[in-house]
């Protein structure tokens, strides 16, 4: 097996059996949303600002590194069609429309360009670092992008309040987001495409 | 902490077909979107209120989901009462506030809340494996969409939160007594959590994947079937008959 | 004809590890075999490669003389395998419907599947349990539920991979009557474990792994007083005989 293998999953070499290969997919976009639910519980406090930080969305850049565009995708559509019907899976146990199109559904949206962002420029070409940073910082002013006007919209806000609201407050926990999720997929991503190569190939 | 808000009993609602179930809840919401009028609003209360007293859902849990929301209700409510223009309301001191604000906050009010009312009948009284098999049957008839595969990633997202949660749990506990708390970097307090967290449930995903195939995974699979009774059709035509009420 | 034979099987994986090197066993229907290690012995590697999870390096194996992979959904249902961690193979919301996946997999009709699972869930006793989540099941219970979750395949050969990990006494006892059960029914039992002392007394055969090599294959009271020199505990005590390994009374 060649170490340089491209870093899309959906391109294995021949030997590999179709349907063992969408079963492991399918196991993984399972767990990446699992994780996005359960980062939306999970709140770490930081030492400076009142606002701790949450980790839906870094679990969402992760699993835009970990699983690419398409897979990525689906992962993360999955989270936001289970929130609409009605599961608990947003932010500390809300669902339903009712957020979806709330004043923070934007960011909740935004997610969908996020992991979409992340998992295609991530996956173009040869795995690096830099690259993947890039994606990240794409992907998440696109986030913002959609969070803070849709807020601004939803609220009546001006554009100085939506921006006090929606993006100030949240901008050190991005960066700091961003920095752990490049060290992640440093040490786990090659790791995980092994596992999926050898489990795929047999 | 409850992820299911399934809560067992024997009604009517708990019977019903889901497939029924879920276009009902499905129309309601959409009637409580596009509701305009005054008397649209009381039906719709008036309808999901029943609901929720046939469904026999306990109060408390839906007050769980109304604290947050209510906040967000009432959030909502000024901004609009303060920022839409419009007429003062007359003998009311606060002149800054329009009526016609007042009454878009009150509409969002409204919607919102029958929008939760809905929700919480709708998994109150569903399964998660029924509400899996209903989107299943749903998704058949379309082309391109693997609903099999979907059904069984809903599964399994559900099986794995309490793992990945029990996991978590025993991790912070472990890490509390080696003092993690007095680790101020932030960076360094999320990578303890975020690093072993992806670690161990990536192992034991892929043991998941093997044990799925041991058996012989296939999404050419039985079906689920379903059968539906006069009842189901009643309740479909009454909200079927609120929705064009709103409508038209 | 042997039931199952592995012939020169090797499994290198890509980072270079060889986890298991040319094992030669065969397994007769009706056996109950034991196979003992220690840790990284390559025990579990073995297993899965008995229906065709993992594919050899090198070498074959055989399912009634034919090679597994010539029809490979068959031999998933003939060679039924348990694993080590049963939080990993249970996927249902549901007791029952965590049996049902399996024949739900094949595809049979409703009816049968039903009927499959009452059958499975009596026959591990869990049938009282059938609408309980299996995440709030005690570490015995779990691990029967895993074994009928096999058993709605309706397996020949059943591989149970560490059975005894993370059981209290009782547990012990419950899943240990039970692979006795199995084996009363007629299936052939392949029991993977380095805790012999507690169900040796009921196995046909003992055979040991060391770094992936097969060292050791033969009968229990002949094979046991070697099993220190790879790494597994002799349990036995001056005078004792191999029949007293057992935890059942
Ligand atoms: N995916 C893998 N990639 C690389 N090496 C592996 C992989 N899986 C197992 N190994 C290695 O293969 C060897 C055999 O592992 P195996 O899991 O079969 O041991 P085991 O006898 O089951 O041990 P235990 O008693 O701990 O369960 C070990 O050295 C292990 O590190
Ligand atoms: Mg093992």
């Amino acid at each position: 097996m060649s170490q340089n293998q491209s870093s899309n999953l959906t391109d294995m070499p021949t030997n590999t059996t179709r349907s063992s290969l969408n079963l492991r997919m399918t196991v993984y976009v399972s767990l990446f949303t699992a994780l996005i639910i359960i980062g939306g519980y999970i709140s770490v406090p930081l030492p400076f600002g009142p606002v701790p930080i949450v980790l839906a969305d870094l679990f969402v850049m992760v699993t835009g590194l970990f699983l690419g565009f398409k897979w990525g995708l689906t992962s993360v559509a999955l989270y936001l069609s289970l929130g609409a019907l009605g599961l608990p899976v947003f932010a500390s146990g809300t669902s339903g429309l009712a957020v979806l199109f709330g004043p923070t559904g934007g960011y909740l949206f935004g997610y969908l360009l996020l992991v979409a962002s992340v998992g295609f420029i991530a996956s173009k070409g040869k795995q690096s670092i830099i690259r993947n940073l890039i994606a990240l910082i794409i992907g998440n002013m696109l986030l913002y992008a959609i969070g803070v006007p849709w807020l601004k919209t939803v609220m009546n806000f001006g554009w100085a309040g939506a921006l006090a609201a929606g993006l100030t407050p949240f901008l050190p926990g991005t960066v700091i987001k961003i920095t752990v999720a490049v060290a992640l997929s440093r040490v786990l991503l090659p790791r995980f495409k092994q596992t999926l190569l050898s489990a795929s190939v047999k | 902490m409850t992820f299911f808000h399934y809560i067992h009993r024997d009604t009517v609602l708990h019977r019903m077909d889901g497939r029924f179930k879920l276009l009902c809840m499905l129309l309601l919401s959409l009637s409580a979107s596009f509701a305009s009028q005054l008397q649209h609003y009381l039906v719709l209360l008036f309808v999901v209120t029943l609901a929720l007293l046939i469904a026999k859902l306990p109060f408390k849990a839906l007050l769980k989901d109304l604290k947050f929301f209510g906040i967000l209700i009432l959030i909502v409510f000024v901004v609009n009462a303060f920022n839409i223009p419009g007429d003062p309301i007359p003998n009311f001191p606060i002149t800054s506030i329009s009526l016609q604000g007042v009454i878009t906050g009150l509409r969002f009010a409204a919607r919102l809340t029958i929008i939760i009312i809905v929700c919480a009948v709708l998994t109150g009284t569903t399964p998660l494996m029924t509400l899996r098999n209903v989107i299943e049957w749903y998704l058949r008839p379309l082309p391109f969409v693997p609903e099999v595969r979907i059904a069984t990633m809903i599964n399994l997202t559900f099986m794995l939160i309490p793992l990945i949660f029990d996991n978590f749990a025993e991790m912070m506990k472990a890490q509390k007594a080696r003092c993690v708390e007095l680790r101020k970097n932030p960076i360094k307090r999320i990578n303890f959590i975020v690093f072993p967290l992806l670690n161990q449930t990536l192992r034991r995903v892929d043991e998941i994947a093997y044990a799925m195939e041991a058996r012989c995974y296939s999404e050419v699979r039985t079906r689920a079937v379903f059968k539906s009774n006069k009842i189901d059709w009643l309740l479909l035509a009454i909200c079927l008959s609120v929705f064009l009420f709103v409508i038209l | 004809m042997a039931l199952l034979e592995t012939q020169d099987l090797t499994h290198i994986f890509p980072d270079g590890t060889v986890a298991i090197q040319n094992i030669n066993l065969k397994f007769n229907e009706g056996e109950f075999v034991v196979i003992a290690g220690a840790n990284g012995s390559g025990k579990t590697v073995f297993a899965r490669h008995l229906n065709g999870l993992l594919k050899p390096t090198k070498g074959k194996v055989l399912i009634d003389g034919e090679p597994i992979t010539k029809n490979i959904v068959e031999t998933r249902k003939k060679v039924g395998l348990v694993f080590q961690d049963p939080d990993s193979q249970i996927v249902g919301q549901t007791v029952a419907e965590d049996v049902a996946f399996g024949p739900e997999n094949l595809n049979l009709p409703v009816d049968q599947v039903e009927a499959v699972v009452k059958e499975s869930l009596e026959a591990v006793g869990l049938s009282r349990l059938s609408t309980r989540s299996p995440h709030t099941l005690s570490g015995g219970e779990k691990r029967r539920l895993a074994i009928a979750g096999i058993l709605a395949m309706r397996p020949k050969i059943i591989i149970l991979d560490e059975p005894f990990t993370g059981l209290d006494y009782p547990g012990v006892v419950q899943v240990l009557k039970q692979i006795i059960q199995l084996h009363k029914t007629g299936h052939t039992i392949l029991l993977i474990t380095h805790e012999l002392e507690k169900i040796l007394a009921h196995a046909d055969r003992l055979v040991i792994l060391h770094k992936g090599k097969l060292v050791e294959d033969g009968k229990p009271e002949d094979v046991i007083y070697r099993s220190e020199n790879y790494g597994v505990r002799m349990p036995l005590r001056d005078g004792e005989k191999v029949a007293a390994l057992t935890w059942l009374k």
